[in-house]
């Protein structure tokens, strides 16, 4: 397993006003697959993501990535830890605006004081295809190229699972496609563990396993989706039909 | 009103964002009206002690300026008293016995002297003291050996009723016992008073028995002052001086007023700096305030706010912030003065807490200068954010980098720098330092104003210097930090501008002083011939005894008297002018070997010659051969013969017009000779040691004088001039803190701007400590900046000083390379200290919180 959560409870205030982002959650992640977390608005989706990548930490319960327990480590391990073993790519403000793209991609390692490993860094940046773009600063790329800087740089350091939140909620369709075909290549070409938070049942078509949260829950663990599969789950789930409002782009 | 509540609400949800602006106003308000409060109190302070000393009319001798300073205590007949009472409207009249010139010590030759500049007073123990003092312990003084002190005096040297002190006066030294203490019972500002009997202060301080300083007249009742004094001017005819209570209270504040009004400008002038130095602030501060808020003007533009209501909502939150910065400076400005006055009291003058005197206009000055400064650095801000688009609120957030640096700027910057190098140059070429002072503030202006404007540009050339430099030790944290230092030019060129000004001044200064010291010494070793030097620190005239016994000391191949004699000048073209010669014996031309551009220096101390200094000789067209009549005041009119001509280029004695006492003596009489101000002193070969052993034991019954070996004199002259750069510098000390407040609120309003980035580094594995280390270094970078460029911009304008005042005399340049460098390091200091806060603050967000952040 890449990472799994035990019992993993996440709770806010206390007493009567207690609310339960993650309620007992078990997930395992499977190494060089490809999982999308759903679940409409305040479901825990990004609360689950947030605890596995040591980002948050819980409440009660048992996070591990790979064979290290993160839960209860200091800040200076997660730190370390998020440094060298996982990837990060969000939603918006991906990249620091002072450093080009190959310093953005190679900032993790610089900060741990690695020196890349050039091969493998050539193959990411031909991969994401931004070989002519790498002495650019971010403001001069578009949205999508930016987001390819992003998962380049989360790829480029080879971290045993990378998360995204919500990575291609900011970009338009194509862009976004292009985005979520990198991430879905780097899994079977490179072998890469991803976990990616959504709503878009397009974005979580490109995933090997979809978990559906629901008031803190895992309710349903869907294989190889398809997005019409994907988003009649959504409606059901919601019970209301508000996921259809819910779900920008909807069918294409 | 809309406009107001929203700058209001806004002004209250940044207050902590406000919180270090606030304290800058509130720091230049400060000192301002705590100048101006402890001024006024001073004055206060000082009015009344004239007021409770001075009566209705006072009759003294005749006092002229111009007077021979013999240094003997001006007198009337001691019957005066008797003659005035007898007149109309005289109520009663009372002599006073005083003299100001006075050296305390104790049986130990310990000086018992203030020695803060102001007097020791010796006097009688008669009606008018008791009028303002009273005794506290012991008995009057009675007889020739007993007197009585003041109790701060006695307080500060542990002195009590029995003690045994020397009262040296001019005319001679008297022992005495202490019989009683006095206590002042308005405020004493710092005089040490010693009290005789009648007879012996006559005696004792006049000379003779038949003598008194003055007269004190109450007028009678239904006579006005001004009447009497016509009344009593009327009796007395000439040579008598009379004043009424408030003639003689606004002649002694006069002469207090005008140290005061010195003082208060001065430190005004300190004030003025740090204001100059907080608006930089305040700028910052709105700049970034304005340029985080983009999107929140951008909707108020949107749903229908006009340019002038956007630009107004920024500028009615500087007025808030004016008027808090004011009200708090002006409160902390009077703690400064009790503060002050403490400080005062420290070195002896005590000023009393109740004659604090706040006038209405400190508090107006103070509020009118916080408010206008504040709006005044808000206005570029607030202009931008007028023109703020409603697209902005459309737009994603993010910073909008201020990006380059405009070209007009550029420019213009260069422009002036450029203009200011110039009249740097132009001021080293100037042929008199009259024609050369001009340029050279111009040139500071100029090149300071350049340097502010291209500021922002110089950031990208100097960051990156000093980047390569230091930071690339650090590695990737070094290369975020001068990135984040570079991304916003002109952020941090107004943030170091302020850092700049402060040390530019203290690197000039320091240059200016050094060089002072260095060219001193130069004269010194090359023109000073004398091995000892007498003198008083605090300016008496050296007495007679003194001078005896300097002369009498063994071991001295000569020795020479130097007096300062008043006179009035006609040159060959007509031209009149009132001057101070300086009168020495002819061994003086050895004593200090002043260069000169015509004629012999020693012949100047032939009977009946003199020398003038080659700026006189050139304004009136003198030659050496030419007479010029010299009027000495109290005495005849020769026609001296000009015998040598000296040059302007010296630091010592520079202007002086040199004869020979020999010829004073001709024309002056004896009692209106002046005394000796200095003495000068040469060993016999080889018997340096022994003399200076043999004048020390000679001069240890007067501690009121020094005598130097030249090695002694360099010393002090280093001292002082030490200590005079060290109170400029605690008083630029305040513009210095202001600027680190500066580097400090940019640095904390970035780390607010930077928010979401700062989330981003932490969460792909930036550690806290690699964070702090990144803030600290962009927080150093800026720091070393702006240091740099201050003692630069300091040094050149320090050199430029010089070589135009090398036209005084200010032969050497000598740069304080320690100071400048210390300076240069201690700023390096300043940006760690400046970052700690920001820095730790940093590093305490919470990762996903920041992430998060819009």
């Amino acid at each position: 397993m890449a990472a799994s959560a035990r019992k993993v409870v996440k709770a806010y205030g206390a007493g009567e006003t207690r609310v339960m982002a993650l309620d007992e959650v078990d997930v395992d992640i499977e190494r060089g697959r490809f999982t999308a977390i759903m679940g409409p608005s305040g479901s825990g989706k990004s609360t689950l993501m947030h605890c596995l990548a040591g980002l948050d930490t819980v409440t009660s319960g048992e996070i591990r990535l790979g064979d290290t327990e993160i839960t209860g480590l200091k800040d200076k391990k997660l730190t370390q830890l998020r440094r060298d073993r996982v990837g990060f790519i969000f939603q918006a403000f991906n990249l620091l605006p002072t450093l080009n793209a190959l310093e953005n991609i190679t900032l993790p390692m610089d900060i741990a004081g690695r020196k890349p490993d050039q091969p493998w860094l050539d193959r990411v940046v031909d991969t994401v295809g931004l070989r002519d773009r790498l002495r650019h600063r971010p403001t001069e790329l578009s949205g999508g190229q930016q987001q390819r800087v992003a998962v380049a740089r989360a790829l480029a350091a080879r971290p045993e699972i990378i998360f995204g939140d919500e990575p291609t909620g900011n970009l338009d369709s194509r862009a976004g496609a292009e985005v979520l075909g990198f991430l879905r290549r780097s899994v079977d070409e490179l072998g890469q563990t991803i976990v990616m938070v959504t709503h878009d049942p397009v974005a979580a078509a490109y995933a090997d396993r979809v978990l559906y949260l629901a008031d803190g829950r895992i309710v349903d663990d869907m294989r190889d989706p398809t997005a019409e599969r994907v988003l009649e789950r959504m409606l059901s789930l919601s019970g209301d039909g508000t996921a259809a409002h819910t779900a920008p782009g909807g069918l294409r | 009103m809309t406009v107001v509540r929203t700058s209001l609400r806004n002004f209250v949800a940044h207050k902590g964002r406000m919180v270090l602006s606030a304290i800058a106003v509130m720091l230049s308000v400060a000192f301002v009206s705590g100048t101006l409060v402890f001024t006024d109190t001073m004055n206060t302070t000082f009015d009344k002690l004239f007021a409770s000393t001075s009566s209705d009319v006072t009759v003294t001798a005749e006092r002229n300026e111009d007077a021979q300073q013999t240094g003997k205590p001006a007198s009337i007949p001691a019957d005066t008293a008797q003659r005035l009472e007898k007149l109309d409207g005289v109520a009663s009249a009372q002599s006073d016995v005083y003299d100001e010139r006075i050296t305390l010590v104790d049986d130990r030759n310990e000086n018992l002297s203030p020695t803060t500049g102001a007097p020791t007073i010796a006097g009688d123990w008669g009606p008018e003291e008791k009028k303002s003092m009273k005794l506290i312990s012991g008995k009057a003084p009675r007889g020739p050996t007993e007197v009585v002190v003041d109790a701060d005096t006695a307080d500060k040297h542990g002195l009590a009723a029995g003690d045994a002190v020397k009262v040296i006066s001019f005319t001679g030294t008297t022992e005495a016992r202490i019989s009683g203490i006095a206590k002042f019972t308005a405020t004493n500002p710092g005089a040490a008073l010693v009290f005789f009997d009648r007879p012996t202060a006559q005696k004792k301080l006049l000379g003779s028995t038949d003598q008194v300083t003055a007269v004190m007249l109450t007028a009678a009742e239904g006579t006005s002052d001004a009447q009497l004094k016509k009344a009593v001017a009327a009796e007395l005819g000439g040579g008598y001086q009379v004043r009424t209570a408030k003639e003689a209270a606004d002649s002694a504040a006069d002469e207090v007023g005008e140290f005061l009004d010195f003082m208060r400008y001065a430190l005004l002038g300190f004030a003025g700096i740090s204001v100059l130095v907080g608006i930089f602030l305040i700028v910052n501060t709105f700049s970034m305030l304005v340029a985080q808020r983009t999107r929140e003007l951008g909707l108020m533009r949107a749903i229908g706010a006009g340019r002038g209501q956007v630009n107004r909502s920024v500028l009615i939150e500087a007025l808030l912030l004016g008027v808090v910065g004011s009200v708090l400076g002006i409160a902390a400005g009077v703690g400064i003065a009790v503060g002050l006055m403490q400080l005062m009291g420290t070195v002896g003058m005590n000023l009393d807490t109740s004659d604090l005197t706040i006038k209405a206009s400190t508090p107006l000055v103070g509020l009118l200068l916080g408010i206008v400064v504040t709006v005044l650095a808000a206005y570029l801000p607030a202009r931008r954010a007028g023109k703020v688009s409603p697209m902005a609120a459309l737009r994603d957030a993010g910073t909008p980098a201020d990006g380059r640096t405009g070209t007009v700027r550029t420019v213009f910057g260069l422009l002036l720098t450029a203009a200011g190098a110039a009249g740097l140059w132009l001021a080293t070429r100037a042929e008199t330092a009259g024609d050369g002072s001009g340029l050279l503030a111009l040139g500071i202006v100029f090149s300071l104003i350049g340097f502010v404007v291209i500021g922002p540009l110089l950031a990208g050339l100097v960051v990156r210097a000093i980047s390569a430099v230091v930071l690339r030790f650090f590695g990737p944290v070094g290369r975020m930090a001068e990135r984040n230092a570079l991304r916003n030019p002109r952020r941090t060129g107004a943030t170091a501008a302020a850092l700049m000004i402060g040390l530019a001044l203290v690197a000039a200064l320091s240059v200016v002083g050094s060089s002072m010291v260095a060219s001193a010494n130069d004269q010194l070793d090359k023109t000073v011939g004398a091995d000892f030097i007498i003198a008083s620190d605090v300016g008496q005239p050296l007495t007679p005894a003194v001078a005896k016994a300097v002369h009498a000391a063994p071991h001295l191949a000569h020795v020479t008297d130097y007096k300062n004699v008043n006179a009035e000048l006609t040159a060959p073209d007509g031209k009149k002018e009132k001057t101070r010669l300086a009168a020495a014996d002819p061994t003086y031309a050895q004593d200090l070997r002043t260069e000169t551009d015509a004629g012999e220096l020693s012949a100047a101390y032939g009977r009946d010659a003199m020398s003038v200094p080659a700026a006189y000789a050139k304004k009136h067209g003198i030659e050496v051969g030419d007479r010029v009549a010299v009027a000495f005041t109290g005495g005849k009119t020769a026609r001296l013969t000009v015998a040598a001509i000296t040059t302007d280029g010296t630091s010592l004695d520079q202007g002086a017009m040199y004869l020979a006492i020999a010829t004073v003596e001709r024309y002056l009489p004896a009692d209106e000779m002046p005394a000796n101000v200095l003495m000068f002193a040469q060993a016999e070969e080889g018997k340096a040691e022994q003399a200076y052993a043999a004048l020390k034991e000679r001069m240890k019954d007067y501690p009121q004088y020094q005598i130097r070996d030249q090695a002694d004199y360099k010393q002090t002259l280093q001292d002082q001039i030490g200590q005079l750069l060290n109170m400029v510098y605690g008083l630029l000390a305040l513009a210095i803190i202001v600027a680190v407040l500066g580097v400090v609120n940019t640095l904390a309003l970035s780390v607010v701007e930077r928010t979401r980035e700062i989330g981003l580094l932490r969460a792909i594995g930036l550690s806290r400590r690699q964070l702090r280390r990144m803030i600290r270094l962009e927080s150093v970078v800026i720091a070393l900046f702006g240091a740099g460029l201050g003692l630069g911009l300091g040094m050149a304008w320090g050199a430029a000083s010089q070589q135009l005042l090398a036209l005084e005399g200010l032969g050497v340049l000598d740069i304080p390379w320690p100071t400048i460098i210390t300076v240069f390091l201690g700023s390096a200091l300043v940006g760690l200290v400046a970052a700690l806060v920001p820095a730790f603050r940093a590093g305490r967000m919470n990762v996903l919180g920041a992430i998060a952040t819009e």
